[in-house]
């Protein structure tokens, strides 16, 4: 079931309104506002999709404006009018949610430590992941425990614990649990429990 | 189609969402603050902020109150910095809304004298002198939206809409608070179109929760002889 | 939450305590203030006066870790003014019930405790059977040793001028707060409690909601609209990770991780699957085994056959009696047990409770995995404050992953809606969805086992099938979750096709044709859709706020749980006005989807035979005002914090809680009573950051606004020790320091307590939203860096809420 696109008209609707404004109040540059007022312009042809939003659990919807051209990234993200909890507003953290995304402190690419060394270096996803698995079954097959101290089949590992994750999405949850108790991690906790 | 906000203080619970949401619309960037023993930042209106939800502590008839106060420009009916500007190419009224909306001429203005005109302390300059405050979202409000902090605000503490519409919800939400607040009031309702209720003397809230005439020297009187020198100004350039 | 956000707006009465919604949960203000709006009365009762102190009818102040004091007090003004509901306690709580004549309770313990072992014998607490094996009842509640006569006696001792003494809380405040919430027992009134971390996080966790339960149970307020016990979950899918079980002990849907006891999977299921003699208990954990046999088959798809008993033996076994949660962990971390870690969008090195001990234990790994949007004080322990990186031998490996809205799936709120969300912008840079991390990671996991390995059957045999073209595709895993018929099955006389989704639990079956990654989850992507997705903004008959229509929850859409307590026994609603469900003699309509569809009771004498009692996850039936199962007592019971600033507990002898969670690494010290920390400590976060600030820190809009750690203190206490507002201090406890900006304020203030450290005990504040790492400098730190590792013996929740600490001017 994909989202009907005409709910959110909401905005973009409105947006096509602003445009008219915008050219009329420019006024021959006369009247050129004291800062930049592109939003409007911007968000009309944006791509509009729905979110939830991703730090308390009461779950307000909100709209997620991504230029279709340029750098296509997010360019603005308000609450979503039609979401039956939030009915549009957010809180300050909700407001500030594009600032997330569009953060050039982000990490964009895998980074790698070696023992003892003082800095990260960057790594390819193939690279990475591999030498995880490396480590995993090395740890793995060494720590393994096929019985308990009790002569109990128990099929193992002590040698490896996990923590996560309230931040992934459900499905998310649900391969990363599959994939820990396949290993047969035992260790496995996150935010829940603290 | 003229418009107004009403700002029902005793609904705020500074979540500060329309702080932030004021910023994210207008692209506004983040101050350098430090903590300075209170959760209120930026310490003021900016440039850089036009709307900063004000926190004070006080005691009122023996009972501890947090007062909240999402202060921002009052889009005054008859405004004094517009007025005192007298050019409209700087400050003038947005049809139909009536935002009080500054443009980047109001570089060439005396930005101290814009300043000390407004009876509410709202404008602010930049380093080269441009003024800047809130522009009501102008731009949404033509498009049919509300201004960002109203949107964002979940308890019905930020409301906008048809002044006539404002000035009524304003007037119920009195007479409910008054049942139990003898002391509250609306401020200068007849006056501005960003009509704050509060439940306590306003002057506990913030220093300029009402209109000071004492420190800007205007009055009514002198606002009324500077609103003729646009006109004036204005007549001369048709001449 | 038994209830949803929304239903908030329902209620009469709305207590705030262990929680401070208008900052951590600021939405949830929509329908606070839309209750207050209509009547109801908001009470806040908080060490602190908060943001939403300031919008509550009410304050009350308190000493943080008395809150079963507070409570108790409570139970025992509604026994003593008959203000519960007898009707509804009689018909649908354990209150009837009896209990064994083993049962004793004297001076803070319970009966079967075992002073060496720290532990209860918990068949000292048993019920009374029948010669059929049901619970002998009297639905008088006269019975001397009924529950309700024994919670009774047991709180008759909580009179307020002792718990006064105890929480510090003015003998008035408690009666008005007592007043004003047990007014909600009168029939059609509805009381909620809005509570989060400042209940769990404690020694007495558990019990601090049991404390509540009992009083919603007294008062009728489960299962009705406006009320319930709502725990307001802190993180977007804390509900969803938790209900999908990303801890030890438990697997997706709640099923019980298996013991190395449980040595089949039929002694497995034999073992976990409840049995009631009651012909009219649901029971509806009898279903266990559809549940766990349809998990095997997601597991390990056509892999999992019966003559393998569907893969059981493949997924790994705890020892019985043994707890592996997260203060284990790290305590097993810190003594060298592991050589790999994953912090998968997680910062331990600030969230958990001790951070010195917890972020030493990482320098004892040999590998670790951090997955997150933004670098960490996790990933980055090796670079951290006093950390020499020559000396670090442990390997990082940092994995970029995308934010929420560079992706699509569900999460699930606190009200239990499951919601879809979808992709905005890519994900940034060479950033990844976290499910094409796992995906990727699990196969290249494969690979290592292709061709030999100890134990490969597991990993090799694990169904893994959810990249569509090679990208990770959450609508095969959410169809996954929900569960498939594995080959056509008639139910009823209704066919169901091989391939096709399960339309809901009810057609989950032990016999390997139907699988289902979740039972609590099947009827959420069903042959008619994606529920999660749907947008309806129609409201039910009711006209409550149910929306039913929008999103999907779990269980089966019911928006309120426990609702067939929300009717008499003939299934007509306690609240005329505001009601859930109603029997309308043939069926229930108009309202939420029931707690099953069986008749009302009718009579209690002669019950209808078609019938089922109301809380039907119970064995019993029953709501738990006597619960048996807890660690800790079948009854809440006042005990001090493991730091506390009183000599002595003044309820009983039993200090604190005699099976609280303790270890004993020489990291692990606590001072309690000790003048070198003469001041009560607690944590918790504000509206502008989130969790160790991870995802905040880095926001200039947001730093702006709460750019540094702080302490709030009474104006009394900085005078004590000559600190003016906005001072750099420095904040100590047994394990720990913190630098930070004091916030001196009336919003704290000295509370008058008995106590060896003076009759003033003042209490500090601070947020845990900070970390070393962001913003530069390195000054801004952890809160944990104070916090005990203790924990609730329940839980093992850590008692981050208090703890003693001092003070002083840099």
């Amino acid at each position: 079931m994909r989202i009907n696109r005409r709910e959110f008209i909401q905005i973009s609707g409105a947006a096509a309104a602003g445009l008219a404004l915008s050219s009329c109040a420019g006024k021959g540059g006369m009247f050129s506002p004291a800062r930049d007022q592109a939003k409007m312009l911007q968000i009309q042809d944006a791509k509009e999709t729905t979110t939830i939003c991703p730090y308390c659990a009461v779950g307000c919807g909100a709209i997620v404006h991504t230029a279709k051209t340029g750098d296509k990234r997010a360019i603005n993200i308000e609450g979503d009018p039609g979401h039956v909890i939030n009915r549009g507003t957010l809180c300050s953290k909700g407001a500030a949610l594009r600032q997330l995304s569009e953060n050039s402190e982000r990490i964009t690419q895998p980074l790698y430590r070696a023992p003892y060394a003082k800095e990260w270096k960057k790594v390819s996803w193939d690279w990475a992941l591999t030498e995880i698995a490396k480590r995993v079954k090395t740890t793995r097959d060494a720590t393994f425990e096929a019985r308990n101290a009790k002569g109990q089949v128990v099929n193992r590992t002590m040698g490896i614990a996990s923590v996560g994750s309230a931040a992934l999405d459900n499905e998310e949850c649900w391969t990363y649990q599959a994939l820990m108790r396949a290993i047969g991690v035992v260790y496995i906790e996150h935010q829940a429990r603290i | 189609m003229s418009k107004s906000f009403f700002v029902d203080t005793t609904l705020c619970t500074a979540c500060r969402g329309c702080q932030v949401a004021c910023k994210q619309w207008h692209d506004l960037p983040a101050e350098k603050t430090e903590n300075r023993g209170t959760y209120q930042n930026p310490a003021d209106l900016s440039f850089d902020t036009y709307k900063l939800v004000r926190m004070r502590e006080e005691v009122i008839g023996g009972q501890l109150r947090w007062l909240f106060f999402p202060d921002q420009c009052r889009h005054c009916l008859e405004a004094p910095c517009l007025e005192t500007a007298g050019d409209p190419a700087a400050i003038y009224y947005d049809e139909p809304s009536g935002a009080v909306i500054y443009t980047a001429a109001t570089k060439n203005l005396d930005a101290a004298e814009i300043i000390e005109s407004c009876p509410y302390n709202i404008p602010r300059k930049a380093a080269d002198g441009t003024l800047a405050k809130c522009d009501m979202c102008y731009d949404r409000v033509a498009a049919g939206m509300q201004p960002a902090c109203v949107k964002t605000c979940p308890t019905g503490a930020m409301n906008f809409g048809e002044r006539a519409e404002m000035l009524d919800l304003a007037q119920k939400r009195l007479a409910v608070i008054k049942r139990t607040h003898r002391e509250a009031m609306l401020l200068d309702p007849d006056d501005i179109r960003v009509v704050f209720m509060v439940a306590y003397k306003p002057g506990l809230y913030h220093d300029h929760a009402v209109a000071s005439n004492t420190g800007s020297g205007i009055s009514r009187q002198v606002a009324l002889r500077r609103m003729l020198r646009p006109l004036k100004n204005l007549v001369s350039q048709l001449a | 939450m038994t209830n949803h956000w929304i239903d908030i707006k329902n209620s009469d009465c709305i207590l705030i305590m262990g929680s401070n919604a208008a900052e951590n949960h600021p939405i949830s203000f929509k329908y606070v203030s839309e209750a207050q709006q209509n009547g109801a009365k908001l009470i806040s009762v908080d060490p602190r006066f908060t943001r939403t102190s300031a919008r509550a009818d009410f304050y009350a102040p308190m000493r943080s870790g008395t809150d079963i004091a507070i409570l108790g007090g409570m139970i025992k003004y509604i026994i003593d003014n008959k203000l519960y509901n007898k009707e509804y306690i009689a018909a649908y709580t354990n209150a009837p019930f009896i209990v064994g004549t083993d049962y004793s309770f004297e001076d803070g313990l319970f009966a079967g405790y075992n002073q060496q072992g720290k532990k209860y014998d918990k068949r000292k607490w048993a019920f009374e059977m029948d010669a059929n094996g049901v619970p002998k009842m009297d639905r008088s509640l006269a019975h001397p040793r009924c529950v309700f006569q024994i919670l009774k006696k047991h709180f008759s001792r909580y009179n307020v001028a002792l718990v006064s003494q105890i929480s510090g809380t003015p003998q008035a405040d408690l009666k008005k707060i007592y007043q004003t919430y047990a007014a909600t027992g009168a029939r059609g009134r509805a009381g909620t409690i809005m509570y989060a971390m400042g209940w769990t996080q404690h020694t007495v966790g558990t019990q601090n909601i049991r404390t509540m339960a009992i009083i919603q149970l007294l008062l009728g307020n489960m299962g009705v609209a406006g009320g319930g016990v709502n725990a307001l979950r802190g993180e977007s899918n804390v509900q969803g990770s938790t209900d999908h079980c990303l801890l030890w002990h438990i697997w997706p849907g709640y099923l019980k991780t298996p013991r190395a006891s449980n040595f089949s999977l039929a002694a497995y299921n034999q073992k976990w699957t409840p049995k009631s003699n009651d012909p009219i208990s649901a029971n509806w954990w009898q279903n266990y085994p559809k549940y766990s046999i349809s998990l095997l088959k997601s597991f390990f798809g056509d892999n999992a056959v019966p003559k393998n008993d569907y893969g059981y033996d493949w997924l790994p076994k705890v020892d019985d009696g043994k707890h592996y949660s997260w203060l284990d962990l790290f305590d097993e971390m810190y003594r060298g047990t592991f050589a790999g870690f994953f912090a998968w969008g997680q910062n331990p090195a600030c969230s958990g409770a001790h951070a010195g001990k917890t972020r030493a234990a990482m320098k004892n790994l040999d590998w670790m995995v951090n997955v997150n949007i933004f670098d960490n004080e996790t990933g980055s322990f090796w670079r951290g404050p006093g950390v020499d990186p020559a000396q670090i031998k442990t390997e990082v490996f940092f994995l970029p992953a995308a934010v929420s809205f560079e992706k699509e799936g569900s999460i699930t709120n606190s009200g239990r809606w499951m919601q879809w969300r979808y992709q905005g912008p890519k994900p940034l840079g060479k950033s990844l969805p976290d499910g094409q991390i796992i995906m990727e990671l699990g196969n290249k996991i494969k690979a290592q086992y292709k061709d030999g390995g100890t134990f490969p059957e597991p990993i090799r045999n694990l169904k893994w099938d959810y990249l569509t073209k090679g990208e990770y595709d959450p609508h095969a895993v959410a169809k996954e979750i929900n569960g498939y018929f594995l080959k056509d099955v008639t139910i009823k006389g209704t066919v169901y096709k091989k391939g096709t989704l399960v339309p809901s639990f009810g057609s989950l079956q032990a016999d390997g044709s139907t699988s289902s990654g979740n039972w609590l989850y099947c009827n959420s992507y069903t042959e008619k859709g994606n529920m999660a997705a749907r947008r309806s903004t129609k409201d039910a008959p009711n006209n409550i706020g149910l929306y039913p229509e929008f999103s999907w929850c779990w269980p089966v859409n019911r928006r309120i749980i426990y609702n067939r307590a929300s009717v008499d026994l003939q299934g007509q609603p306690w609240d005329k006005a505001q009601w859930v469900i109603k029997w309308d003699g043939a069926k229930w309509s108009g309202g939420d989807v029931p707690d099953g569809g069986w008749p009302p009771l009718g009579s209690l004498e002669n019950p209808n035979p078609k019938s089922k009692h109301a809380f039907i996850m119970r064995k019993h039936g029953h709501g738990q005002i006597f619960g048996p199962g807890r660690a800790d007592g079948p009854l809440p019971e006042h005990y001090e914090p493991m730091e506390c600033p009183v000599e002595r507990n003044f309820m009983s002898s039993t200090y604190t809680n005699p099976t609280a969670a303790v270890y004993g690494s020489k990291a692990d010290v606590y001072k309690t009573c000790d003048p070198r920390y003469p001041f009560v400590g607690t944590t918790y976060r504000v509206v502008e950051h989130w969790q160790t600030g991870v995802m905040t820190r880095h926001q200039p809009w947001l730093m702006e606004m709460q750019p540094q750690v702080f302490v709030e203190m009474s104006e009394e206490l900085a005078a004590l020790k000559g600190i003016k507002n906005g001072e750099r201090v420095l904040a100590t406890s047994a394990r720990g320091q913190l630098e930070c900006t004091a916030i001196v304020t009336k919003r704290l203030r000295p509370l008058k307590v008995a106590g060896k450290l003076g009759t003033e005990v003042h209490q500090v504040g601070f947020p845990w939203c900070y970390g070393w790492q962001t913003p530069a400098g390195g000054k801004e730190e952890s809160a944990n860096l104070l916090t005990p590792s203790t924990g609730d013996p329940n839980t093992r929740i850590p008692e981050t809420k208090a703890f003693m600490v001092n003070i002083q001017k840099i």
